[in-house]
């Protein structure tokens, strides 16, 4: 037993550990707990911030919410102008595989050809590479789910015009970056935009938004903008505009509509038109809103302003005899002529035939300062009041510097120059009594409050004089409707070719049409304007006058206007020709 | 003392794992919930883009094309007019049956 080895007892164990190794492995313990305790403190209370921040932006984001820019509509609602989304699709070329067979299905979705996309994505440098923009939602989903790598798509918005032509150069357009370039699209472009919001959120790492932090800020779609336009009217009046382009060979043509209650522009045509949509090769000619941009002398047009100044001053009433001679009358050594000769005519038979002669011995009555005073306050040599981008204001001239000869020219329409809306504005003083009415292309149901210019009875006579012009015996016959009565003036000038108006054979010439109707109690106003008719007509009452029955009569039904006129047929014998 | 501390540990314990259960569910429910809401708003710009384009089916420059190409059908004017008159039949039987002016 005593041999025994004691285990329990070895000599090993026996030995005694110091106390300063278990002391100091306590300090060394107690040590590292406060070197922890200082890390948590200094991450936890003094460089909180840093940190909490760098956790952020590691899996905090901000999204930007887009806003939708604000819809046009017309009169009634329906939808003239609206965003839709359309994801532009882009690439970062080192990023993308050189796999022939996906890439020619992703050229197939995108409508290139393959050559054109290699192209794209030669430039391995470039860390950002449109591919197309703006592509329909559909072939955006397809291309991402052919699941390329280092293609990506970004949201925006595309523009589309659901009616087209007709009324393209009313609403215009808006370019790439959703910004209005033309019409309303750019005259009002700070009230369609809207305001983008932003939320902040925190994402997993499968990139799932898991919380909100911070505040959301919403985001404003852009008001909707109501335009006094009617889409129907619109239609109509860009479909009889085209037809009569078309059958007379011409070179262009407009046509405007306003409504004389409220001064609203109900349509505004004009042809060549172009689809907003495709944009491609549009031509000067094709964009160019001609009734408000382009200008030219309104001849006939103004011969019932001039009357309407003598009636108002009291100098001839409607049966005041005009010896109007033999056709050529011979003032300050220039000679002033009519279509054919007309005689003697009362002061309406003027208006009736379109005697230039007439309208001059009526004009050299009076002084010029007052025929000047109501051309300008009629809105010639004005820019309208119209929130239209390219609206000019024409041509009058101060009157001091007016000679007799162009007193007499611009009696009857020569010597000054106006576009087609403004002319279709300056009646709105025979239509409403005497007053003329501020127009607008915002839908608006209130009357309009005018400006005195005449008084009401001259206006009363003018439309009467109107009336005739229109009617058997006047320039303007195929202006007549079926069940309403109409009066208005037309116009037909020579176009300038080269340095003079050209010779016989090579003239151009342009032909246009301004009234209203019903002629009682007038509802609409409708200014036409065809240019460089080519197809043997020229008159403005033979090309431009068709157009206004058309659409006149088209937009009072609209309207429901009761006809004021029993219907009848009638067949509309060959026209006065007026004067040049 | 002694129990009532390991009472307490366990409560902390068990509410601790609630809390992190809790926030994993609500994480997972605003994600469903954040998911709803981009559906929402695709439906809302996929009803947009639908009414746009039943507008556009429907705008009258397109039924006049249809109606003249594929239906062949001429814009009515009042040059072309066809008068029916009705007369009694026991009057004049032959009587004038549609002209054309």
């Amino acid at each position: 037993m005593s041999r025994s080895i004691a285990y329990t007892s070895s000599p090993l164990l026996a030995s005694r550990t110091p106390v300063w190794r278990s002391k100091f492995i306590v300090a060394a313990i107690a040590l590292g707990f406060v070197g922890l305790a200082t890390r948590a403190a200094y991450i936890q209370v003094i460089a909180n911030d840093f940190f909490q921040k760098q956790g952020e932006v590691r899996f905090a984001r901000t999204l930007e919410l887009p806003s939708n820019r604000g819809r046009i509509l017309d009169r009634n609602g329906l939808i003239l102008a609206s965003s839709v989304p359309a994801p532009s699709i882009w690439a970062i070329p080192e990023d993308v595989e050189r796999d022939a067979g996906q890439l020619q299905q992703l050229a197939k979705l995108l409508e290139m050809p393959l050559a054109e996309l290699n192209k794209k994505l030669e430039d391995e440098d470039k860390t950002f590479v449109w591919l197309k923009r703006q592509v329909d939602l559909p072939v955006a989903q397809e291309i991402m789910a052919l699941g390329l790598k280092g293609i990506y798509q970004r949201k925006e918005y595309k523009r589309q015009y659901p009616e087209g032509e007709a009324v393209a150069h009313v609403v215009g357009f808006t370019n790439v970056e959703d910004k209005g370039q033309e019409g309303i699209e750019l005259a009002f472009n700070k009230d369609l935009v809207g305001r983008n919001g932003s939320r902040r959120v925190i994402k997993n790492r499968l990139g799932q938004v898991v919380e909100d932090i911070g505040e959301q800020i919403a985001p404003v779609d852009g008001p909707d903008l109501q335009l006094s336009v009617d889409s129907k009217v619109q239609f109509f009046a860009y479909q009889k505009l085209r037809d009569a382009v078309l059958i007379n060979k011409a070179k262009a043509g407009s046509v405007v509509v306003l409504d004389t209650v409220t001064g609203e522009v109900l349509a505004l045509a004009n042809y060549p038109s172009y689809s907003p949509m495709k944009r491609q090769n549009l031509s000067g000619a094709q964009l160019r809103n001609r009734a408000l941009t382009d200008t030219f002398e309104p001849g006939s047009v103004m011969k019932p302003f001039t009357i309407g100044l003598a009636l108002e001053t009291g100098r001839v009433t409607p049966q005041t005899l005009i010896d109007t001679g033999p056709g050529k009358y011979t003032l300050t050594g220039a000679t002033i002529s009519d279509s054919h000769p007309n005689g003697v005519l009362t002061v309406e038979g003027v208006i009736q035939k379109s005697s230039n002669i007439g309208t001059t011995k009526i004009a050299m009555q009076m002084p010029a300062r007052e025929m000047w005073e109501l051309f300008s306050s009629a809105g010639f040599g004005q820019k309208p009041q119209i929130s239209f981008p390219g609206a000019v204001s024409g041509k009058l001239r101060p009157y001091k510097t007016w000679r007799p000869i162009e007193q007499a020219t611009m009696s009857y329409g020569y010597g000054l120059s106006a576009s087609l809306f403004q002319m279709a504005h300056s009646y709105t003083v025979f239509s409403n009594d005497g007053k003329i009415i501020p127009v607008t292309m915002l839908k608006n149901s209130a009357p309009a409050v005018g400006v005195q210019v005449l008084s009401a009875r001259t206006a009363g006579q003018v439309r009467k004089m109107l009336q005739l012009a229109a009617g058997p015996g006047g320039t303007g016959q195929k202006a007549q409707t079926i069940g309403y009565s109409v009066g208005g003036k037309s116009g037909t000038a020579y176009k300038q070719v080269g340095k003079g108006y050209g010779s016989t054979g090579n003239r151009k010439y342009r032909g246009w049409f301004v009234g209203m109707a019903p002629i009682e109690n007038p509802r609409i106003i409708i200014g036409v304007m065809i240019d460089e008719p080519s197809a043997g007509q020229y008159y403005g009452g033979a090309v431009a006058a068709p157009v206004f029955s058309e659409v006149a009569q088209q937009t009072l039904r609209m309207m429901g206007v009761q006809p004021d006129m029993a219907v009848k047929p009638q067949i509309v014998s060959k026209a006065e020709e007026e004067s040049l | 003392m002694t129990r009532l501390n390991l009472v307490l540990l366990l409560a902390v314990l068990v509410s601790s794992l609630y809390l992190v259960n809790v926030q994993y569910e609500s994480r997972r429910l605003f994600t469903d919930l954040d998911k709803a809401r981009s559906v929402a708003r695709k439906l809302e710009a996929d009803n947009e883009s639908l009414q746009v384009e039943k507008r556009a089916q429907a705008t009258p420059l397109r039924v006049e094309t249809l109606a003249k190409e594929q239906l062949q059908m001429r814009t009515v004017t009042p040059a072309i007019t066809h008068y029916v008159s009705y007369s009694a039949p026991a009057a004049v039987a032959s009587a004038t049956p549609g002209r054309a002016p």
